[in-house]
């Protein structure tokens, strides 16, 4: 009896030793991954909360995507690599936001984006060849654009020659397996402008451009894949601050009717929210060319706040009650403007989808990603929406993501990757990625 | 006696673990153990008070008593879906154990007090890994007392009830995503609380050698009102999550069994047996903690779990060697109820495939030496908790020697 129990037991004993799951198998199916580079813009080029500082380039898409491309066989994924954690110094740079308390105009602290006090590194060429090509501010054309280093400061860090397009740079670096997200910027831009300092790139200019990045980086046969365009008016830049943000009691409400009674303009107030004023140049009014904010129209998160909480911006400026004050368009995007930049990122996803198809490349539907994430996206316990800090995936500037957005991310590249060309690259573990660190 | 004692400490602070489907446990007696877990229609000892509350007036002896403890050893590996990295819960030594007092003033009555660990769980997945935003660690133990009064009708019909006291305590942690200079935050819930059941069952033995039995054990809301509840999350957000109490409720689910059984042989040295218990498992719908003080952040929060009825099959058999040692063989399934679409890693739950043996050794008249092994292998199954969009595949293996006594005279 003794015998079999002691059978029996080792038996146990040993089989439970080989209770094992298999293990990941990582594959690089029909790709060579031994050479990877990125192009793109900001987004791929890991810069965060209004900056391009160290540990926002370590948690770059391109960044994450190599260290699991490495498990393939991949080599060195070089980045012109920040020293500080600050960002880059060149005119109009600040450094990078943290959450902090800001005081407001009338004294009330609050949590939320301050900027960090550090000194901000000189933009100095790093002096060595780089895989991350990407480059904040870069429009799909400005690839193709010789000499571009001399208007990028970004561009220039790395620029291997400042005469040199940016394309030039790819055929020394002998990629085999590319990522490409470009072209935000060709309507983003004119985005953060509210419209009105910046234009929207032709579709036909960037079908060019996108065609010409293409071309250079499948010159040595490389493989890759290629991110479309996300709704740029669906990030908390413009989702943050509502239209109708203008919070009134009822006796402010009867002196604001009171005073458009007097400007003979027809907008009623009344206590709670209402739209803010904005200007309109086609108003029948001779003198004020103002009128409300419809549903659907944005404000930017760049407006000076201190402005609408005190200054009466976006009706009527207590220090000068003779006339409205409408928030400067700069600062808002009307429906027009929000078709225009609607119509023109599908205009270009259509160009991106087909381009996808005639290269053979994989494809990332980003634009369909994004869409998720407004409607709130789930990973390991990890909810995540496009709100603006308590979202989780944006970081501070409400334009790029966080870490942990950037690691969401990054998985939909791998994903593309593995369906297109029948790898098993293994995802990251998104909760080894920081969201938005609160003091 | 200072060994004794310690075991009795052991036992006494003994925690219990899941296995089988849900958080349910079954080591009740060490010679039912031997036999599969069955025991329903059987009526050895005082351990038929919890079996089966109507098979304690068939035992032969005026009083009996019996006792024991398992060492419950687990371990349940997670490979995360398309992510590298692998993880090896290791479960630490659970002790469920049992005591069973049955006592005869007549022919055909007993009364009798069974104390026993029949639901429990216990793990530590670490505070870093993957699904901490859903379980870092949970231990959740329950002791239930059962004062059981039973009669029986010629030598053919008995029939039993007794009152089921559970007390129970738990203490789990988990992250949460919100995070400051030093990481994570965490919520540590824990608390204690204690409420009634019953448990009723008929045996019956129709002719020479057969015995049959049915039982019933029911539900037992474990509802825990004003649990402590307390986050850590960074300095900026504390206002939000306000040192607090939370009411939490889990049911312990309704059991019922039916078991057959048939004794040959010369002087009846074959038993065979059967058993098959339907687990109520539909009552455990979500883990609901209702936050008392609530803020913007912190409310009432369900966990759903929504668990499905499950039938579990067992078959034993006993021989009796000789006057002095008894063997016995059993093997049982035990289907899991959670879905796949609701695999939490707080309670991995997979199809299991239970293998027991066991032994008693008679020294002495009346006292019997009961030891017993049991082997689960868990079936290895891919899952996703999908409210957290938590997936991957698990794979458990548990194994529990164990030993008991049982004392009739």
């Amino acid at each position: 009896m003794k015998k079999i129990l002691f059978i029996i037991l080792s038996l146990a004993v040993f089989t439970s030793c080989e209770r094992k799951i298999d293990e990941f198998k990582v594959e690089k199916g029909s790709a060579n991954f031994s050479t990877y580079i990125a192009v793109g813009n900001s987004m791929m080029a890991g810069y965060a909360d209004g900056a391009l500082y160290r540990t926002g380039q370590m948690y770059s898409i391109p960044n994450i995507i190599a260290g699991q491309l490495k498990l393939a066989g991949s080599g060195n994924f070089v980045q012109p690599v920040v020293n500080n954690d600050f960002g880059v110094d060149f005119p109009g740079a600040r450094p990078k936001l943290i959450m902090g308390y800001p005081v407001d105009c009338k004294g009330t602290v609050s949590l939320g984006p301050v900027p960090a006090t550090g000194t901000l590194e000189p933009a100095a060429p790093v002096g060595y060849q780089v895989n991350n090509l990407a480059i904040p501010g870069a429009k799909s054309f400005h690839m193709l654009f010789p000499g571009y280093a001399l208007f990028n400061p970004y561009y220039a860090r790395f620029a291997t020659n400042a005469n040199n397009m940016v394309v030039q740079e790819i055929a020394p670096l002998n990629p085999t397996f590319f990522t490409l997200w470009l072209g935000d910027n060709d309507v983003l831009g004119y985005a953060l402008s509210g419209g009105v300092g910046d234009t929207i790139t032709s579709p036909a200019l960037f079908q060019q451009a996108m065609g010409g990045v293409i071309t250079a980086l499948v010159a040595n046969g490389a493989k890759g894949v290629l991110a479309n365009i996300p709704d740029v008016t669906a990030i908390p830049f413009f989702t943050t601050i509502p239209y109708n943000g203008l919070v009134l009691t009822q006796s402010q409400a009867d002196s604001i009717n009171m005073a458009m009674a007097l400007y003979q303009l027809p907008f009623h107030y009344s206590a709670g929210p209402n739209p803010f004023l904005v200007n309109e140049p086609n108003s029948p009014h001779p003198y004020f060319k103002v009128r409300q904010m419809q549903p659907g129209e944005l404000v930017l998160l760049s407006v000076p706040q201190d402005s609408l909480k005190c200054k009466g911006m976006g009706i009527i400026d207590p220090g000068n009650p003779f006339q409205p004050y409408p928030i400067p368009s700069q600062y808002v995007l009307t429906i027009n403007e929000i078709t225009m930049i609607k119509s023109m990122t599908a205009a270009y996803n259509t160009i991106l989808f087909n381009l996808a198809a005639n290269f053979n490349l994989g494809f990332v539907d980003m634009s369909a990603n994004l869409r998720l994430l407004q409607k709130g996206i789930v990973w390991d316990g990890i909810k995540m929406t496009s709100t603006f800090v308590t979202g989780g995936a944006f970081s501070l500037d409400g334009v790029h993501l966080n870490p942990r957005g950037c690691a969401v991310a990054a998985n939909y590249f791998i994903d593309a990757i593995n369906l297109k060309y029948g790898s098993t690259i293994p995802q990251v573990n998104i909760t080894n990625y920081p969201g938005v660190i609160f003091p | 006696m200072r060994r004794f004692t310690t075991l009795l400490l052991i036992v006494c602070l003994a925690a219990t673990t899941s296995f089988g489907g849900g958080y349910q446990v079954g080591l009740h007696s060490m010679r039912n153990i031997g036999m599969g877990l069955i025991g329903t229609s059987l009526s050895y000892d005082a351990s038929s008070l919890f079996y089966n509350p109507g098979g304690s007036p068939f035992i032969k002896d005026q009083w009996s008593f019996s006792g024991g403890v398992s060492f419950l050893l687990a371990r349940t590996t997670f490979q995360p879906l398309n992510v590298m990295e692998q993880y090896n819960l290791e479960h630490k030594l659970n002790t469920p154990f049992y005591f069973y007092a049955a006592y005869k003033p007549t022919a055909n009555l007993s009364i009798g007090l069974a104390v026993n660990t029949p639901y429990g769980n216990s793990l530590s997945w670490g505070e870093t890994w993957k699904g901490r935003y859903l379980i870092q660690d949970l231990s959740f133990r329950a002791i239930t007392f059962q004062p059981t009064v039973s009669y029986k009708i010629k030598d053919v019909v008995g029939i039993g009830v007794g009152l089921v006291y559970a007390y129970g305590a738990f203490d789990m942690n988990k992250a949460i995503p919100l995070q400051g200079s030093n990481g994570d935050g965490t919520l540590n819930i824990n608390g204690s609380t204690g409420n009634f059941g019953f448990n009723a069952g008929i045996m019956v033995h129709p002719e020479t050698g057969w015995s049959l039995g049915l039982s019933y054990r029911s539900k037992i809301e474990m509802s825990v009102t004003s649990a402590n509840a307390d986050f850590t999350v960074p300095q900026s957000l504390s206002s939000n999550f306000p040192k607090n109490k939370v009411d939490v409720m889990l049911p312990l689910p309704a059991n019922l069994d039916f078991g057959a059984s048939y004794e040959f042989g010369k002087d009846k040295q074959w038993m065979i047996g059967m058993n098959l218990c339907y687990v109520f498992w539909s009552t455990y719908d979500s883990l609901i903690f209702d936050f008392q003080t609530k803020t913007a952040a912190v409310n009432r929060t369900a966990t759903p779990a929504l668990y499905t009825d499950q039938l579990i099959m067992r078959i034993g058999a006993q021989y009796k060697a000789s006057d002095l040692l008894t063997i016995r063989l059993g093997g049982y399934y035990d289907p899991t109820p959670v879905k796949n679409s609701y695999l939490n890693p707080q309670t991995p739950s997979m199809n299991q495939i239970g293998m027991t043996c066991g032994i008693s050794i008679y020294p002495t008249k009346g006292l019997s030496i009961d030891a017993a092994f049991l082997y689960i292998l868990g079936v290895e199954r891919s899952g996703t908790y999908s409210p957290d969009n938590f997936a991957g595949t698990y794979k458990n293996a548990l194994y529990s020697p164990g030993i008991g006594l049982t004392y009739s005279f």
